[in-house]
């Protein structure tokens, strides 16, 4: 093997000449007319024999040349060299073909690369495949939770599963009380959460049995990026001390860097979920502590066999909920992966969805022009041919010249494909997880270069792939035909994508100005807003958190150019805000309304000058007052929906009402106003019926409610800029508790992120159909102009016998017409069809919005024209001597 | 003439490999043997023969060096290296092998 391969080299640098090989063949051919004549025949007759019994003499040269180590590539950059002076003769092609894969393969990649993070990404969890998420869910609670009364039987009894795990059903904030304080979230989990997840701590060691208990010891695994920020990746750390709420706590583990919690949401510290059985059932008047839960299935087993074998289980759990809302609750479960990504999925399909069409157009824009080419080049492969080049050459030339367009191609495309990564980073929306950590993929790279390459060679062979008839030779273009045919049905797929897409776009694109052009119902301009959420551990009281928040207030009252300043609980129009059930609203003087009826009511709390802030007009009455705010009596005032919809006679100022059916005695509430409705459902979710309680200063209004019972918004009117004013508000924080977050924003800020996810598949979609829309006019232009060079001659026959500019131009135009109505009849159909896949992402338009159809319809009809009337007017300018004379 | 016989792919080499064990010879001077041992029978076309002597030259199975010719002309003499020896030998044996298999199957059906 060595052998020959230093063989191959000597030659590869030594090589044989000519001459030697001339030599050789002159000395046998000698050799053999002398035996010739030897055998009797007369000199010239003995040559003629010699040289027949010898063959091709030119040929055998030939091939031991092509034995020569070397001779490949030597063959390939000739190739090379021949594709290079081909494209340099025709730049408008290679341009063309280029920007087209450039374009094809960079939105692929980028797009694919954003799409494998969320619908492919695998899980940092062992065997992810096999994790689920479970419990039951509500029209309160949309995420399936388990309660504590229920859930150690379903721990017991269950089947489905290898393991079943929980954690606490939020993720509190918790306290670094050490001497770089700092404020922390702390998840408490079951002492085999990591165990059901197949995790195993970088460092350290996983929760000890004894640890669980209730009176078991102080431990905690602690993240990885908390020890980095903390504890500089000492590993000293482990069986060290901190100090959490002021509570020594051992750290026995550090969790791996790749680590997230099932749920995604941030916990720097673990804790053991240590809990006394009994105590937690009873707890929370027999329901027991909420909690989220995991399972791994064990193998084999499906989703849906899971959720079968607990129904049962489910059964016994609806018998403790009240009659009257029982229907409303429902087992779910579903995989770790849909728990995580909700439904992003929909987006990432439409994204893929759209990315292949342009995809496809592209391919067929490379395959078009290629075939054209071809057509174009069919003499010349026919005088190659005649001049010895073997098939396989011809077609190697031609695979030479495909594969060196696509890597072009590609090059371009990847550069491509990288700027348009970090252009979608930059738009996306913070509810798209882990985009930020899409990179491009090598996978993703191979996939998108081997699709051009494929559809390069594979068009890019057809043309060379045919014999090339003698006829070729007298230059005039006969077998163009069936090719011809090829492509323009090519053309209508394209169009017909391009239409898809476009009407994708436009309805994301309507849908989107649907949204940001709505009315809100409030004001959100020269509006700050101030997001801070206590800690249990410093503000361990509902006085404690009264009197931080009503120092704030008053500190911010007197900053600079600050005009107002009120304080609630959530902010409008987001659709995380505290909820109710309407039928636990009783009018005083009045039986309960029926049972199970009347959805959700959102509630908030707020100080009085709340609706100013806000600018929310008060219809009736005078709403809340400072008076009000130090009064023993309790205040409500009405959103008008809700008012009219429980006094649709008469004006309910002065009435009075109390929450909560099942407690006759609960507080009574008195109603002082009605306020104008506020988009409070999300910026795409219907508007809800609304009560706002006046959260007066006194203890009990600042009792924990909720999940946004530790978290306070104070919205403050300034004249000052934002950055300014929030530089400091800050200061101001700092001086009252420097360990605080503090999350400040405009309130249009606050909205427009609301409409982040909207904007990004709008931004992209339309993208794509801009890129598809371009590559089919591209495509329709050449076909239509590569047609009119061809007919050159016979228009120049027509005109000579007296054909009009008229007539030539209907000529070519209805050809390309004719083109367009397939595409637009093809596309519309399909987009019928595709666009109801989109319904749940459009805002008040219909997926068949006709408005959208016709305009897109015209647009694309238009365009097409426009791209055929170039080639049309050259047409009719064809000179009939010249058209005649040339060949 | 005897009924000539087309080479099967590949044994154009063997049969020069074998010509050359004997002793090193030029181009025309293997096409003679290979011709004159078997009888005719085996009409190898002279013109191959060249690619086929530099595709062994070049895989380093032969070597080839200029020398005088019988009539004293300059001509190019190719020998056998010591991997070819040793490529004769496995050739041979696979040869052996293939026609004892072939032999076989057409004693049996």
């Amino acid at each position: 093997m060595l052998i020959e391969l230093l063989t191959r080299l000597r030659f590869l640098i030594a090589r044989k000449t000519h001459r030697e090989v001339d030599e050789e063949l002159q000395f046998h051919l000698e050799q053999q007319t002398e035996a010739n004549i030897a055998a009797g025949m007369p000199p010239q007759e003995a040559r003629r024999q010699a040289i027949i019994a010898f063959g091709g003499v030119e040929h055998a040269r030939e091939e031991c040349r092509e034995q020569r180590p070397g001779y490949f590539v030597e063959t390939l950059l000739q190739d090379v060299r021949y594709a290079m002076r081909g494209f340099r003769r025709n730049p408008v092609f290679t341009i063309t073909v280029v920007l087209t894969l450039m374009l094809g393969i960079g939105a692929t990649t980028a797009v694919f690369s954003v799409v494998d993070r969320i619908l492919f990404r695998s899980l940092p969890y062992a065997h992810a495949d096999r994790l689920v998420s479970l419990g039951m869910v509500q029209s309160l609670e949309t995420q399936e939770f388990v309660m504590g009364g229920f859930y150690y039987d379903w721990r017991a009894n269950q089947k489905p599963f290898e393991a079943l795990t929980s954690e606490g059903a939020t993720t509190p904030e918790c306290d670094l009380t050490e001497r770089n304080p700092a404020q922390l979230s702390c998840a408490s989990v079951e002492g085999n959460f990591l165990a059901t997840l197949g995790v195993s701590p970088v460092l350290g060691r996983d929760f000890l049995p004894e640890e669980v208990h209730p009176n078991g010891p102080k431990v905690a695994l602690i993240s990885y990026g908390l020890w980095l920020s903390h504890y500089d990746q000492d590993p000293g750390i482990l069986n060290k001390t901190i100090e959490i709420d002021g509570s020594p706590i051992r750290v026995v583990g550090v969790l791996p860097k790749e680590f997230e919690m099932p749920r995604l949401q941030a916990a720097n510290v673990l804790l053991p979920m240590a809990v006394d059985e009994t105590a937690d059932r009873s707890a929370n008047s027999g329901f027991g502590q909420p909690r989220r839960a995991f399972a791994r299935l064990k193998p084999g087993v499906s989703i849906e066999q899971a959720q079968a074998e607990l129904q049962p289980l489910f059964q016994d759990v609806q018998k403790l909920i009240p009659k009257d809302i029982r229907y409303d609750f429902h087992l779910k479960v579903r995989s770790l992966r849909d728990r995580q990504m909700q439904d992003v999925h929909l987006t990432a399909w439409v994204l893929l969805g759209a990315v292949l069409a342009v995809l496809l157009i592209a391919c067929a824009n490379v395959a078009s022009l290629l075939m054209a080419r071809g057509a174009v080049r069919g003499r010349e492969l026919a005088v190659r041919s005649a001049l010895g080049a073997s098939p396989i050459r011809l077609a190697r030339q031609a695979l030479t010249e495909a594969l060196l367009l696509s890597l072009v191609g590609a090059a371009a495309g990847c550069a491509l494909a990288e700027g348009l990564l970090r252009l979608f980073i930059a738009i996306a929306p913070a509810g798209i997880p882990f985009l930020d950590k899409a990179q491009l993929d090598l996978r993703i790279i191979c996939f998108t270069v081997i699709v051009s390459i494929v559809c390069g060679t594979l068009f890019g062979l057809a043309p060379a792939s045919q014999k090339p008839a003698a006829p070729m030779l007298t230059g005039r273009f006969f077998t163009a035909a069936t090719h011809a045919a090829v492509r323009q049905w090519l053309v209508v797929g394209q169009i017909a994508a391009s239409l898809v897409l476009l009407v994708g776009a436009m309805l994301l694109l309507r849908s989107f100005s649907n949204l940001q052009n709505q009315q809100l119902g409030m004001r959100a301009d020269n509006t700050l807003t101030v997001s801070i959420t206590l800690g249990g551990h410093n503000y361990p009281t509902a006085e404690r958190m009264m009197v931080f928040f009503q120092q704030l207030q008053h500190r911010l009252q007197f900053g600079p150019g600050v005009s107002l300043v009120a304080l609630s609980d959530s902010l409008p129009p987001a659709d995380n805000h505290n909820s109710a059930r309407y039928s636990s609203i009783i009018v005083s003087g009045r039986p309960p309304l029926t049972e199970g009826s009347g959805g959700l009511v959102t509630y908030r709390l707020v100080s009085p000058e709340y609706f100013r802030a806000l600018n929310i007009r008060l219809v009736q009455g005078e709403g809340f007052s400072e008076e009000q705010l130090t009064s023993t009596d309790r205040f409500v005032v009405l959103s008008q929906q809700l008012a009219t919809r429980l006094f649709p006679e008469r004006s309910p100022v002065g009435e009075r009402l109390r929450f909560g059916a099942e407690d006759p005695n609960a507080p009574r509430f008195t109603i002082v106003g009605v306020a104008a409705n506020v988009k409070n459902g999300g910026l795409t979710g219907e508007e809800e019926p609304e009560y706002y309680l006046l959260k007066r200063n006194r203890a009990e209004d600042w009792e924990g409610r909720g999940v946004w019972g530790r978290t306070s918004v104070i919205v403050v009117q300034t004249s000052l800029p934002p950055d300014t004013m929030s530089r400091w508000i800050r200061s101001q924080v700092a001086t009252l508790d420097p360990t605080l977050p503090v999350d400040i924003a405009t309130l249009r800020q606050r909205v427009n992120k609301l409409a982040d996810q909207p904007r990004f598949e709008t931004a992209l979609v339309g993208l794509f159909a801009g890129t598809g829309l371009i590559l089919a006019i591209i495509g329709l232009y050449g076909v239509i102009s590569f047609l009119v060079t061809q007919r050159t001659q016979e228009i120049g026959v027509r005109i000579a016998l007296g054909a009009s500019r008229g007539n030539v131009l209907r000529l070519v135009m209805g050809k390309s017409l004719r083109l367009i109505v397939w595409g637009t009849l093809i596309g519309l159909l399909s987009a019928l069809a595709v666009s109801r896949v989109l319904s749940s992402l459009l805002f008040s338009i219909g997926p068949h919005d006709p408005a959208t159809f016709a305009f897109v319809t015209l647009l694309l009809v238009l365009v097409a024209l426009a791209a055929t009337l170039i080639p049309a007017r050259s047409a009719t300018r064809v000179d009939p001597i010249v058209a005649l004379r040339c060949d | 003439m005897a009924p000539t016989t087309d080479l099967l792919q590949g044994t154009l080499d063997l049969l020069i490999l074998k010509t050359l064990a004997l002793e090193s010879m030029h181009g025309w001077g293997i096409a003679l043997r290979i011709q004159q041992i078997s009888k005719d029978a085996l009409q190898i076309g002279q013109g191959s023969l060249y690619p086929a002597l530099h595709r062994l030259e070049y895989k380093g199975w032969i070597r080839a060096d200029w020398g005088a010719s019988e009539n004293n002309r300059r001509a190019k003499f190719y020998s056998l290296t010591r991997t070819g020896k040793k490529q004769l030998e496995a050739e041979l044996a696979d040869w052996d092998r293939l026609t004892a298999a072939i032999a076989l199957v057409l004693k049996q059906v």
